[in-house]
Parts: structure tokens; C-alpha cells; sequence
């Protein structure tokens, strides 16, 4: 196998490829900037000069050259290479700064002429803390600049489109985001103008940086050049917590982050999942974080008339429920699953009710035909369309749901997490004469139709499992506490300096922010337990074990699983294919 | 109210034309931007956008080319755009000279347009013709070499009046023992 | 040298009035390079580019590449289009000798780009010429529109089964595109950013198909190697530098302008015989020999010096394109340096950082010395930010940029230290 040495160790090597990326693959430590896995090669920043060589070849005999250690010779290339755009070869040396103090000069003296001209206004820069430049400066930058003349002034402050702010001084020319906007998203709405120190990247005149995809440029920009007008001066990123998850807001089930401070969702940005999303994710996902901390439904609500609920107590809640339940026969109870809600959730409705002889759950996709496009949005604005096909669910559309929810059949409706209402515009009065229960994140037109409202968790507070229009199963995990969790004690939660240092007594961190809610399985085993219906089950982890015990198409997943191998692809032919009735 | 810009429907037919030299129409870009600078007199924003549609290239893309070369006048400019070679060859022959006489004969300094629209000055980089310092281009056409402050006072007359300056030939020198 | 100088008939451009014109051109053996090789099948492409090759016609552009050697690193045809580009951009500051090919004798030019093309076996030339030349475009222009006219390009040319097009590119202001992967980009329609190399232009050029880019005075002089065979062509000046050279001569001297003369000539020569002397008889401060990017030399280093690699490179300067400025005893040399640096200062393109960030801190530092604000520190300093630069970035601008600034510091300190403020720090 051919083998390159790198600082003095020697590594195989299958595929051919270049040396920063196979050292990055490896492990190990270099500074780059322009470099990015997914886009072409520009080599501009030059940060990631190396000393390369390769053996010398004996022409007759086509052999290396051996030295009188009887070790290859090797003839360096005459100036220091960009690793990121070196190939490998067979026998090449590569010196980075581990061995060759003449590199880790170069790199030094590569970051000071990077600095002149930047504003080193770290202070102020919603990049600093995880930027790139700052980062390396640190690693590798010289102590200080010799650089004692007016920097180069460029406009800042600039609104490059609805969600991007510009601020070109900061900028250092990498021209990540102009070959994003060429490469993969493929808007061409940005391009880098005028020349040398004086250039920057730019929309044309009059343009508006309006690409659904705007905000990964802000992702892979590393400096603050480019920010989200959202989220700009929210947070220090120090100060939150990172959580892995996955974007409900479509059926492609992009791979994000949930960044959260003071249980807030502070703002959503792409994780990296070769299968599916790759460092991408539509700027529509990104707002998703909007509905996990607004608006959401704390408490559960009862109706009292037409226009107005009042909360009540979760025992008040659970008993209503049970009585209302008691009240009717099976087949008068109109039960509706939800491909917002997790696997999970829709498991254990369909088991719930299927355990008090209601025959038929159903659901409503929530597909709109032309929304998405060949990248990462989809006609599906759901997450879990497939997994609610999966455990054989109804599948109904907005006629059939009209018809359902009129009809005297039913004296009682179950919605799961799923604002029917409001996306099939549905008059309120439709479930008149019946007792209409809605399992609800936030407030909406369902909530407004409903007699009871119980409050459960969103995919920012709880663990469940999504399919996505692809089949690829994945899992969330919990970003913020609801008022019945805990940080500390809830292992799969992730830890801030700010939660790790900051106590109740703080007046930085406060309980407002926790939601007085519980996961919708969570409800439905303590009305199972009321009930003596046998359903017990303490974690969705377990509802899942059983799920993929019943289900063939499930049959080895588990959470291990989703977590280690970023989610698992299920057999789309296992999954049953659209036939709304 | 912003000038509305288009092309002719011969200048169509000669962007067709400039197309077919090329196998990918992007490399059309900078020499439509030639027609439309001369036709139009700069390639501001709206012009970059006319020549962008037409060539059914990214906007962004055009205007990154224009703001590249800076031949191309990315706002309205003088009428005659006085473009002084301040090179070494220019520089050591007089080139700041001439470019302080033209400044105060026209009241503007350099990087500006007189007000009556007629004039702009600027320094530019080496336009290739050393030997004949010190010299300028007028509006990226004719040069004029061997300036002096005489033969800048000509030439800003004749402007004025509509004159533009002719092609000088500049020949290739034979020395005399060679041809003899 | 073989040649007396002064015996010395031009071939590139002979004192032969109205050779632009096609019929001139061809009354005077215009276009026999190109029938010979079409008629006698001796000359297939192999045999063009040996006797290329072994012309060693050295690229006249700057960097002195041997242009048949170029040529040969064309991969075989794979049935797709190949290019020929040709490099008129010729913006380096002393520059200004292939606008003499294109005004006086672009026929020349054409037939060395068409045995170029049979030799390289290519579909389509470009000729890229700055846009500030738009006289010499027009020019040229006309002179392919004729060449069209009677057959020497197009399809089936002279009735072979040879065909080649040819059209023009302005350029437009951008002194980076005189870089041979900058130009392609450019003739792309984009940003003149130069390419990361490898893949080079002759696996991967315009339109990502196999090209060459020649300079022009280099193309020009391959019609006579055809003609008068690789032999003669040698015995023209130095044997490591033959050829005419187009000298492009300016400054302080009392006759600047082009000349053509062999490699090789001694710059006392050039200045005192062909250029008449320097101006008012002063004496030569300084030399820079091949455009604003080859390092200064000081006058009294000159004697017996010759323009050709070797006899510069002992001097440590550089031929470049042969276009020398002349600088008498009074010039101000630290203002006609940060006048180049100001130069390459404009023109960086901006990709690179270490030329992006560096040009412009090595202006600033010569504005500072120029004005007298400078410290003797602020000498050492230019030195170093120059070894921050070289040899760091994609392309040669960034060196371009160091060399004049470096070698005049090191060349004539005294100049440099006449202009900085005699700091004198307190020893405690």
C-alpha cells in the first residue's frame, strides 16, 4: 500500500488524495483557512504551507535513491506547498510546524499579514469564541504586529440579504461563501469585487442575498465577516450549550446543532452528515428555534367557552381525560396521529387506543407540492411522515379529515401534536358536540378548537425518532429542560459553562424559560396506569426497543445505533408508499 | 429617476456574434461589457445588469468582472477621461508634472470630473508606451505622447472644441548603422 | 557573440514600410514558413517542435521558458478542442515592444501562431491583448480579418487539411492577467485570479482543454526558425539566449524606444550607442533591465554586462522582457521604488494573502520611508516582510512585488538611509 510520512510517521494510505485532508482524516493538526471539504480548492489563503518532497527515482533502475542510512532521498519542492491542495504520492515526506521550524514560521508570518488588515475587534465579534482566525492566532499567530500604518477601510454593517449581515473589514478573502453560492446552493448571488487589499465578497448591485441557503455562508465563513442578522449579539457562543439534533421543520432530516443558553434555543446550525445533509442546512430550519421558546403552550388548558381556556392542573387534566374516555364507546373516538410527532409518540397513541379497541389511528401528511427543491428542502414539511406510514397509520388528506371530523360517528377526537386546524384552514365549529383533545408544543388554531390541551415537549426537549422522506431514521436528544428535567441528572443533556457554574441563585439563569409540559407518551402511560391498561414504559428508549421488536422494518434499531452511525438508513420498500384514501 | 439602458438590435446581433468566438458564453462577459461601455459611456450598476440578463449570467457574476478591471467605468464618468500613466518611465519623465498642470487647469484634482461633466483625471498604471513618456490615454482610446505642459493646453483646447486626438504612430527606431 | 551587432538586419520588424498589409508582407516571404510546412510532409508536428525546440527560442514574456519545450508538453489529441492562447497583455511598467508586432508587422505573428497551431495541433487562438491597446486591437483585428480573406485561417487552410481560427480578447485594465493561468481565466469571462498549478495550462487550460500560452514576440519569431532552420536562428546572439530581441528602451535617454537588436547586447552599448547617451551626459544611477519587477542594478555595475539570462543573472538582475529603464545620476531612487510598489500594490489581484496584505504593506512602508517619516528599522522590516512573501503564493506577482523593493534596499542603502529619521534610542 503506498505510505506518506508525515513529521517523521509513516502512514498507509488506500485512496489518493490530498495531504491536508487525509492529516485532517488522521487527526492531525493544521491551520487552514479557504480549505473546505466539500467545495473546490482555491488554495488562497496559503495557511497551510507545508515542506514537501518526494523520493528521487533512479532513472535505470526506476528504484528510490538511497542515502547512506539506505533511506530514500528526497527532493523537496523548491518553495513550501498548500497542503490542501498537494497531492499525496507514494514516498512523499511532508515536515509541517511539528518538525520544521521553518514552517511553523511560515505560518506565523502567513497569520501577520492575514492581521494587518483585519480589525482584531474580537470584543464585539459574535465570531470570537469559536472564529477560526482567532483560534489559530492563538496556536500559531506571532506575538504581535509590526504593522503600524492605517488598515485598509471597508463598508461594515452591511445587510447582504434578510438573514446575512456583512462586515467586510473582517473579511480575509477565503471566498468560502462566494463558492458556496457557486458550488452548492448554485444561487451565484455572491461574488468577490474590486482587487486586491480593497476586495470583498458582494451581491450585484440591488441584489438581495435572499438564497434559502444564505445562512450556511455565515457556517463556514471563518471570521466574523459574515453573521446572522438573527441571531448577531444574542449570545457569546461560550455561553451556551450544543446539543445534537435533527430538523423538523422538513422531511429531509438535516443534522443540526441546538445551541441553547438559559434553557432558550439561541439559534440551529447545520451538523455534519455525509448520508444526508453534508454541512448544509436550509436557512427555513434555522427558525425553527423560534417555536421551541415562543408561544409554547406551558401547563394544561381547558376550555371554558368559545374563545377562552383557562389552565389547569395536570391530575385535573389526566382525570378529564380518562372520564371523557370512559364516556365513549371505541368506535365513537376519532384518534390522530401526527408526522410532526416522534415514532415514539405515535407508537404509543396507536397502542394506547388500540388497547381500548379503537380499530384505525390515522394521520395527515403534511405535504405542499412544489416546496422543495433538489437540495435539502422537500415537499414534505414534516419530519415523520414515513415513520407514521411505517407503524401503518391512516394515511388521510384535507377532504377525508373534513369528512372524519363531521361525521357523527365520532363523539370524541384525539389530535396528536399536529395543527390540522390552522394548516387545512378548518372552521373551529366542525368538532362541535364533540370533546376534541390536542397534544400541543404551542399554541395555534388546534389548541383554540380543542377542549382539553395537553402540553408536551419539542424535539428541543425531548428524545424521539424521526423518519425522513429519504428512510433514514434518526434521533433528537434533549437541548433544554422542561420544569421535570434536569441537566444534572438527565445524562443525555448537554452542559454550558453557564450550567456548569451558574446556580439557581444566579440572576443570569432563571426557570421561566422551562416549560411545564411532559412527552405525549409520558401522558398517555400515566392515563394507561390510571386506566390499569398494561403500558408501561419509563423512557422513549424503551418504547423504542419495543417498537423495533414489533416492527420488521425496525427490527435492530436502537438508539446506540442512531447515535454511532449517524442515524440508519431503513429499507424504503419496507416503508408503505403514499395511498391517501 | 434611474436611466433605463438597452441594446440595440444590431448591438443583439453583434453580442451574438462576440458569443460564437467562444465555446461558453461567460467569456462574453468582458468584451459585452466593452460594447456597452462604449455605447453607454461607464458600466454602472443598471448597465452591469443589462449585460448580465442579456448574456443570462448571474448578476453577481458580471459585477465582480467589472469591478476587477479598471478600465471599465463603474459610474458615469467625464466626457474625456484623462487617464496619466504615473509608471516609473512616466514617473522619472514628469508624469507628476503633468498631472499637477492638468489639475489646475481644470480646477479638479485627481480622481475627479469636472463639473461641466467634460473632464475626469486619473492616475493610471503603465499603459505600455515607455518610450514616449511622459503620456496619458484619453477616455481609453487615443494616446498622447511626449506630453508637455504646451502640448496638455492643445490638446484640453481641442477637446473642448471636439477635436479628438489622432492615432500617433509611434516606429520602431532603426539605428542608422544598421540600415546603412 | 556571433553577430556583430551593428551588422545586425531586423527580422522581426525589418525597415520595410507598409509590411502590415498583407500583400506586402507576402511579396516580401511573408507566409512561406507556413506553405513549406503544409506542402512538405518533412514538417509534421513532431518535426515543427524539435526545430522549435532546438531553436531554444526563449519565451520572450519574462520568465524565459524554451518555447518548442512548452509546446511539447501538449498531451496527445484526444478528439477535443485545443487552444492556443497568445499573450499580448504586456503591462509590465518598461514594457511596451509587442504593440510593434501588432502596428508594423502582425503578419509575422499570425503565421507563427498558425505553425504554432499545426504543430500543436490546435483548433482555436486567442490573442489577448491589454484593452488599453485598443488601437493595436483594431490592428490586429484587420490583419486577421485579411489573413481570413486570403486563407491563411479558417477551415482547410491553403487546401490542407489544417484549420485553425483566430480572434482577439481585450483585456481591461489588469496587469495580473499577463499571467498565463490569470489570462485564461480572464478569456473565461472571470475574476483574473491566477490558477493553483498543477493541473498546468497544457492538461487542463481554457475551457479545462489542453492550451499553450505564448508570448507574442515569441510566437513572432517562430516563422524565421522555420524559414532559416534552428542553426542560423542560434547564431543570433548568446547561444543560451539567441535570437532578436525586441529592446524596449526608456527613461533617461536621449533616444528611448523599441529596438531590435540579438540577445545579448551590453546595456553600455544599448544606452550610449543605440539611445544616444543619457540625458544632458549625466551619469547612470541605476538599471532596471526587464520591466518593474526585475531587481535594480546600480550604474557602476554595468560595464561589459549583457542582456541575456546569464549576463544578468551575474549582476543579479533578470532579463524579463528585455524593457530597460535608465535612471541618471539624479534620480530619486527610493521614490521611483515605492512609485513600483505602488504598482504591484494596485495590482495584486487579492487572493493570496501573503500578496494581498503584503503588496500593500510594502507600499505603505516605502510611502512612509519616501517621506522622509521613515526609521532605519523600517529597512529591515521591508526585508522581512519580503521574506513573508516570496515564494508563498500561487503565482509570481508576490515575488515581482519583493525583488525590486529588496535588492534596492540591499543595492542602495544609502539612498534608503539618506531618507529615513536617525532615531537614537536612550541606553539605560
Amino acid at each position: 500500500m503506498p505510505e506518506i510520512i508525515i513529521d517523521n510517521v509513516r502512514y498507509e494510505y488506500e485512496q489518493p488524495g490530498k495531504v491536508l485532508q487525509f492529516m485532517l482524516d488522521q487527526g492531525l493538526d493544521l491551520p487552514y483557512f479557504c480549505y473546505h471539504p466539500s467545495m473546490s480548492i482555491p488554495a488562497n489563503c496559503r495557511q497551510c504551507l507545508v515542506k514537501a518532497g518526494t523520493p528521487i527515482v533512479d532513472r535505470e533502475t526506476g528504484k528510490p535513491e538511497l542515502d547512506e542510512d539506505g533511506n530514500p532521498k528526497i527532493r523537496y519542492f523548491p518553495k513550501f506547498m498548500t497542503a490542501c491542495s498537494l497531492d499525496m504520492s507514494d514516498g512523499m515526506v511532508v515536515h509541517t510546524h511539528v518538525t520544521s521550524e521553518e514552517v511553523r514560521r511560515a505560518q506565523a508570518d502567513n497569520l501577520e499579514l492575514i492581521l494587518i488588515n483585519h480589525p482584531l475587534d474580537c470584543p464585539i465579534c459574535d465570531q470570537a469564541g469559536e472564529c477560526p482566525l482567532q483560534i489559530l492566532t492563538y496556536k500559531y499567530g506571532p506575538e504581535g504586529s509590526r504593522f503600524e500604518h492605517k488598515k485598509v477601510h471597508k463598508p461594515k454593517r452591511i445587510q447582504l440579504g434578510p438573514r446575512v449581515v456583512l462586515d467586510a473589514e473582517r473579511c480575509i478573502n477565503c471566498t468560502r461563501c462566494t463558492r458556496f453560492t457557486e458550488e452548492i446552493s448554485k444561487s451565484n448571488q455572491l461574488t468577490i469585487v474590486a482587487r486586491g487589499d480593497k476586495n470583498y465578497p458582494m451581491t450585484a448591485p440591488g441584489e438581495t442575498f435572499d438564497d434559502p441557503y444564505s445562512l450556511n455562508t455565515v457556517d463556514i465563513c471563518p471570521v466574523g465577516a459574515l453573521t446572522s442578522a438573527d441571531f448577531r449579539f444574542k449570545a457569546r457562543v461560550w455561553e451556551m450549550a450544543q446539543t445534537p439534533s435533527i430538523d423538523i421543520t422538513n422531511g429531509k432530516g438535516c443534522n443540526v446543532d441546538l445551541w441553547t443558553r438559559d434553557n432558550l434555543v439561541l439559534r440551529i446550525t447545520p451538523r455534519y452528515n455525509k448520508e444526508i445533509n453534508d454541512h448544509w442546512m436550509p436557512d427555513e430550519g434555522r427558525m425553527a428555534y423560534r417555536q421551541m421558546n415562543e408561544n409554547r403552550v406551558s401547563k394544561p388548558e381547558i376550555k371554558l367557552s368559545a374563545s377562552e381556556h383557562s389552565k389547569t392542573s395536570w391530575n385535573n387534566a389526566l382525570m378529564t381525560f380518562v372520564e371523557q374516555i370512559e364516556a365513549h364507546k371505541p368506535e365513537e373516538i376519532l384518534v390522530i396521529g401526527s408526522p410532526h410527532a416522534p415514532v415514539e409518540d405515535n407508537f404509543l397513541l396507536q397502542q394506547f387506543f388500540n388497547k381500548l379497541g379503537v380499530s384505525d389511528t390515522l394521520f395527515s401528511p403534511h405535504i405542499t407540492p412544489g416546496k422543495g427543491d433538489d437540495f435539502l428542502i422537500t415537499d414534505d414539511e414534516a419530519p415523520n411522515t414515513n415513520g407514521c406510514r411505517m407503524l401503518g397509520l391512516g394515511e388521510i388528506d384535507k377532504k377525508k379529515l373534513e369528512a372524519e371530523l363531521k361525521s357523527d360517528k365520532y363523539k370524541m377526537v384525539v389530535i396528536l401534536t399536529d395543527d390540522l386546524f390552522g394548516r387545512y384552514e378548518i372552521e373551529p365549529s366542525i368538532t362541535e358536540g364533540k370533546f376534541t383533545l390536542t397534544f400541543a408544543t404551542n399554541y395555534n388554531a388546534t389548541t383554540k378548537a380543542a377542549d382539553l390541551i395537553i402540553p408536551v415537549t419539542c424535539s428541543a426537549e425531548h428524545t424521539g425518532s424521526y423518519v425522513s422522506v429519504d428512510g433514514r431514521i434518526q434521533r433528537t436528544l434533549p437541548a433544554k429542560e422542561t420544569l421535570y428535567s434536569n441537566r444534572r441528572l438527565n445524562l443525555e443533556m448537554s452542559l454550558s459553562r453557564l450550567d456548569h457554574f451558574g446556580t439557581k441563585f444566579d440572576n443570569w439563569v432563571s426557570d421561566r424559560n422551562r416549560i411545564d409540559c411532559i412527552p405525549a407518551w409520558e401522558f398517555l402511560v400515566r392515563t394507561a396506569y390510571e386506566m390499569n391498561l398494561k403500558l408501561g414504559f419509563e423512557s422513549s428508549r424503551e418504547i423504542m426497543a419495543k417498537i423495533s421488536d414489533e416492527l420488521p422494518a425496525l427490527n435492530g434499531v436502537t438508539y446506540e445505533r442512531m447515535d454511532e452511525e449517524r442515524g440508519i438508513q431503513l429499507d424504503l420498500k419496507q416503508i408503505p408508499a403514499e395511498n391517501v384514501s | 429617476m434611474a436611466d433605463t439602458y438597452e441594446f440595440s438590435k444590431e448591438e443583439l446581433e453583434q453580442i451574438e456574434k462576440i458569443k460564437s468566438k467562444y465555446p461558453e458564453v461567460q467569456s462574453a462577459v468582458m468584451p459585452v461589457l466593452w460594447l456597452a461601455q462604449d455605447k453607454f459611456g461607464h458600466v454602472d450598476s443598471d448597465v452591469q445588469k443589462l449585460v448580465a440578463d442579456t448574456l443570462g449570467l448571474p448578476r453577481a457574476h458580471v459585477h465582480g468582472v467589472a469591478t476587477f478591471y479598471t478600465q471599465y467605468y463603474k459610474e458615469k464618468m467625464g466626457k474625456y477621461v484623462l487617464d496619466v500613466c504615473g509608471s516609473f518611465s512616466c514617473q522619472v519623465c514628469g508624469a507628476q508634472e503633468i498631472i499637477r498642470h492638468l489639475e489646475e487647469k481644470l480646477g479638479i484634482k485627481e480622481g475627479e470630473t469636472t463639473e461641466d461633466g467634460m473632464f475626469s483625471i486619473r492616475e493610471v498604471e503603465c499603459l505600455g508606451a515607455c518610450g514616449y513618456a511622459p503620456m496619458l490615454q484619453v477616455t481609453n482610446d487615443k494616446y498622447v505622447n511626449h506630453l508637455t505642459k504646451e502640448k496638455i493646453d492643445k490638446l484640453i483646447e481641442d477637446l473642448k472644441a471636439g477635436k479628438e486626438p489622432e492615432f500617433e504612430s509611434m516606429p520602431v527606431v532603426y539605428h542608422q548603422t544598421s540600415d546603412s | 557573440m556571433a553577430q556583430d551587432w551593428k551588422s545586425f538586419k531586423p527580422v522581426l520588424i525589418p525597415n520595410i514600410p507598409d509590411l502590415a498589409k498583407i500583400d506586402v508582407y507576402e511579396k516580401n516571404g511573408g507566409y512561406s514558413a507556413i506553405k513549406k510546412i503544409l506542402t512538405d510532409d518533412k514538417w509534421d508536428s513532431q518535426a515543427v517542435i524539435s526545430e522549435v525546440k532546438e531553436a531554444n527560442i526563449r519565451g520572450r514574456g519574462g520568465a524565459g521558458f524554451n518555447a518548442g519545450m512548452k509546446w511539447s508538453f501538449m498531451p496527445e489529441p484526444d478528439g477535443g478542442p485545443r487552444y492556443l492562447a497568445a499573450n499580448g497583455d504586456e503591462s509590465e511598467p518598461g514594457t511596451f515592444k509587442d504593440r510593434k508586432i501588432f502596428e508594423f508587422n502582425p503578419h509575422l505573428f499570425i503565421e507563427g501562431c498558425l505553425i504554432a497551431a499545426y504543430a500543436m495541433k490546435i483548433d482555436a487562438v486567442y490573442v489577448y491583448i491589454r484593452g488599453e491597446y485598443r488601437e493595436f486591437i483594431n490592428m490586429m483585428d484587420k490583419a486577421i480579418e485579411d489573413a481570413y480573406k486570403k486563407g491563411y485561417l479558417g477551415k482547410n487552410i491553403l487546401k490542407s487539411d489544417f484549420s485553425v481560427d483566430m480572434y482577439t480578447h481585450s483585456g481591461a485594465g489588469a496587469y495580473i492577467c499577463g499571467e498565463e493561468t490569470s489570462l485564461m481565466e480572464s478569456l473565461e469571462g472571470k475574476r483574473g485570479y491566477p490558477r493553483v498549478k498543477p493541473p498546468f495550462p497544457a492538461q487542463k487550460g481554457l475551457w479545462g482543454r489542453p492550451t499553450t500560452i505564448n508570448n507574442i514576440e515569441t510566437l513572432a519569431n517562430v516563422p524565421h526558425v522555420i524559414n532559416n532552420g534552428a542553426s542560423w536562428y542560434k547564431s543570433i546572439g548568446p547561444e543560451n539566449h539567441p535570437g532578436p530581441v525586441l529592446y524596449g528602451i526608456s527613461g533617461h535617454v536621449n533616444k528611448p524606444g523599441v529596438y531590435e537588436f540579438p540577445a545579448g547586447m551590453k546595456i553600455t552599448d544599448l544606452i550610449h550607442e543605440v539611445c544616444g547617451g543619457v540625458r544632458g551626459n549625466k551619469g547612470i544611477k541605476a538599471i532596471i533591465p526587464g520591466g518593474a519587477s526585475t531587481p535594480p542594478i546600480r550604474g557602476d555595475v554595468i560595464d561589459g554586462v549583457t542582456m541575456d539570462a546569464d549576463g544578468l543573472r551575474e549582476v543579479g538582475t533578470l532579463m524579463g522582457t528585455a524593457g530597460m529603464l535608465v535612471l541618471d545620476e539624479d534620480t530619486d531612487i527610493v521614490d521611483v521604488i515605492t512609485r513600483i510598489s505602488h504598482f504591484f500594490d494596485h495590482e495584486s489581484c487579492g487572493q493570496c494573502t501573503p500578496c494581498r496584505d503584503g503588496t500593500g504593506w510594502l507600499y505603505k512602508l516605502m510611502s512612509k520611508i519616501n517621506n522622509g517619516e521613515g526609521e532605519m528599522r523600517d529597512l529591515d522590516l521591508l526585508i522581512d516582510v519580503c521574506n513573508k512573501m516570496e515564494g508563498r503564493t500561487i503565482c509570481a506577482l508576490a515575488d515581482a512585488a519583493c525583488w525590486p523593493v529588496r535588492n534596492a534596499v540591499e543595492r542602495f542603502r544609502e539612498d534608503f538611509e539618506a531618507k529615513c529619521k536617525k532615531t537614537v534610542y536612550a541606553v539605560a
